[in-house]
């Protein structure tokens, strides 16, 4: 049953607000959990409560006031006594967290350049959402509406938003784009912090982004395509010609998973590579100027380019819908496919939820890092890019080539 | 551990990352396992307000007198606090008491707004009755409250604090 234009750019639609959503609320959780996982990792416990008295004054201990704020300490407190679960305390912090960047004051400085300064957090923050039209969450169809459902009875609510032959390279090429808001954020503030940040910020990035590509290639070449559904099947799930082809493709898989999360790192600027935002050389380097709204693009864009990573690496290198990565799911497919426990045969399948879980894993890995490796020096920064990351990744890429010859 | 021999493998794959990784991983895994109010915690901060601090002995709080097991004051009014006090903080009036040979303190005031907490008034006291104890939740809300008499007053130095009202833990 092929849909209409109208139902088709319904469903579209609606595709959308899911994405969004899923993104939109992704983001604040991942500054809460930032929060708590750097402070476990010090040994503290981070946020435990919300401070203020909302409807109401506070007074007395704060888990035992008479206030929402009250409550929710009280509930809190109570949570903090159960092992893995006390985790959640502070949860109410990322609405406190929204709120507070909503309502700030939205700052222009008086010689910024006020056109390109308002105009910088929404390229970077428009660049960081497009590339969720290419990524694909689900490769097939999510979920069919019931035929009893209005209008939309009987259509498939896909998994992805569009389904481009060229995918990946749409990907490359829009994520790429976040670095001009970058620098012209920078530019504009008309101060000298934010245009070292920003000039730091553009070197790095645009040298990461051959390592990053290059480690990309490697995909493109064993499967032969840049179609992100028909990459993350066929890197998770293609069974390999003969033995040593196989083994060759799963430890250059790998390999090619770091490499690729090194360059990501980079690419978001993210510790070890956050130079453009080092607080001892350069203030708050390219959003020093920016308060409010705008600083919460700058903000939402640097998490929404973390998911994007993270769904890039999961897809590509651990498997992406399917529970192994690596490549090993033929393996275990090979055993456990025709297997009598439902439960067995059912990790031979592909699911969203292998992905989400793997997203959400390579998020955690993110905050790890952040809290255990200090920041590079610039100079050592190029090296590891251009004298370390290139060879390796070039090397990968004859490997992968040989591989392909191969099969 | 810095051989130069390895150094080009150790760069080609990162060890020392692993290490430190390992390291920390441990660490966030101990803290998620154990009940954040168990007997024995890993994390090193206190949930201040509603959990009790431990502090070290020899903390200077605030000054205290002590009484012996009959529930009398040991003070004999010896004015030996008061005469090393480097701030003057301390102003004892003498006194007599029914049934006691020893002379007995009417007033005992103490200006906690000017006390350095330096324990001189401790370390002189020949009859061990009056300490620094472990009180840190100083603050007042108004001058009076930092001005400390014998029982009976406003402000006694035998009850604890009115901002330490609102910071003891009980339950759990």
């Amino acid at each position: 049953m092929t849909p209409t234009l109208i139902q088709y750019l319904v469903i579209s639609l609606l595709q959308i607000v899911a994405v969004l959503g899923f993104v939109m609320t992704l983001v604040p959780l991942l500054t809460f959990a930032e929060r708590k996982v750097i402070g476990y990792v010090q040994v503290r416990l981070g946020a435990t409560r919300v401070a203020g008295g909302l409807w109401g004054a506070q007074r007395g201990r704060t888990h035992q006031s008479r206030t929402i704020t009250g409550g929710l300490n009280g509930f809190m407190w109570w949570l903090g006594k159960w092992p893995v679960i006390s985790i959640l305390r502070g949860l109410p912090m990322f609405i406190a967290d929204a709120l507070k960047l909503l309502t700030k004051e939205d700052i222009v400085p008086t010689d910024a350049d006020k056109a390109v300064f308002v105009l910088s957090p929404a390229l970077a923050m428009v660049a960081a959402f497009t590339v969720f039209a290419a990524i694909s969450f689900s490769p097939g169809a999510l979920f069919y509406f019931p035929a009893k459902f209005p209008f939309l009875g009987g259509l498939p609510f896909n998994g992805f938003l569009t389904d481009i032959n060229v995918g990946l390279l749409f990907i490359l090429g829009v994520a790429s784009v976040g670095v001009y808001g970058i620098v012209l954020g920078a530019w504009a503030s008309n101060s000298k912090y934010p245009l070292l940040g920003g000039l730091r910020s553009a070197a790095q990035i645009v040298s990461y982004e051959v390592p990053l590509t290059l480690s990309l290639l490697v995909p493109v070449v064993l499967t032969g395509s840049l179609n992100f559904n028909e990459m993350s099947t066929r890197m998770a799930a293609d069974v390999p010609v003969n033995g040593l082809v196989g083994i060759g493709r799963s430890l250059l898989m790998f390999v090619g998973f770091f490499v690729y999360t090194t360059c990501g790192f980079a690419e978001t600027n993210r510790t070890p590579f956050d130079l453009a935002e080092a607080e001892n050389e350069l203030v708050a380097g390219f959003h020093t100027e920016y308060s409010g709204m705008k600083f919460s693009f700058f903000f939402l864009s640097e998490y929404a380019s973390m998911i994007t990573v993270s769904a890039l690496a999961s897809a590509f290198f651990l498997g992406g819908h399917y529970l192994l990565p690596f490549g090993l799911q033929p393996a275990w497919n090979h055993f456990f496919q025709h297997s009598p426990y439902a439960i067995l045969a059912w990790t031979c399948t592909p699911s969203i939820l292998w992905f989400l879980l793997k997203i959400f894993f390579l998020l955690f890995v993110f905050l790890w890092v952040r809290a255990t490796l200090p920041r590079y020096r610039y100079d050592q920064l190029m090296n590891v890019g251009w004298k370390f990351l290139i060879p390796y990744t070039l090397v990968m890429f004859v490997i992968a080539a040989l591989l392909r010859y191969a099969a | 551990m810095a051989s130069p021999r390895y150094s080009l493998l150790r760069t080609l794959i990162p060890f020392d990352i692993y290490g430190g990784m390992k390291l920390t991983g441990k660490y966030f895994g101990k803290v998620l396992r154990q009940a954040n109010r168990g007997p024995k915690r890993t994390h090193v901060v206190v949930e201040y307000p509603e959990v009790a601090v431990t502090l070290q002995p020899r903390f200077r709080g605030r000054l205290q007198m002590i009484k012996d097991e009959q529930g009398e004051i040991k003070c004999v009014c010896c004015l030996a606090c008061e005469k090393i006090c480097p701030t003057q903080v301390i102003t004892i009036e003498k006194g007599k008491k029914e049934g006691r040979k020893t002379p007995f303190p009417l007033q005992y005031d103490f200006e906690m707004e000017r006390c350095i907490f330096c324990e001189f008034c401790v370390e002189s006291c020949g009859f061990d009755s009056i300490i620094l104890n472990h009180q840190f939740e100083l603050a007042g809300y108004d001058r009076e409250d930092f001005s400390h008499g014998m029982e009976g007053q406003f402000q006694n130095m035998f009850s604890i604090t009115p901002v330490g009202h609102y910071s003891v833990a009980s339950e759990d």
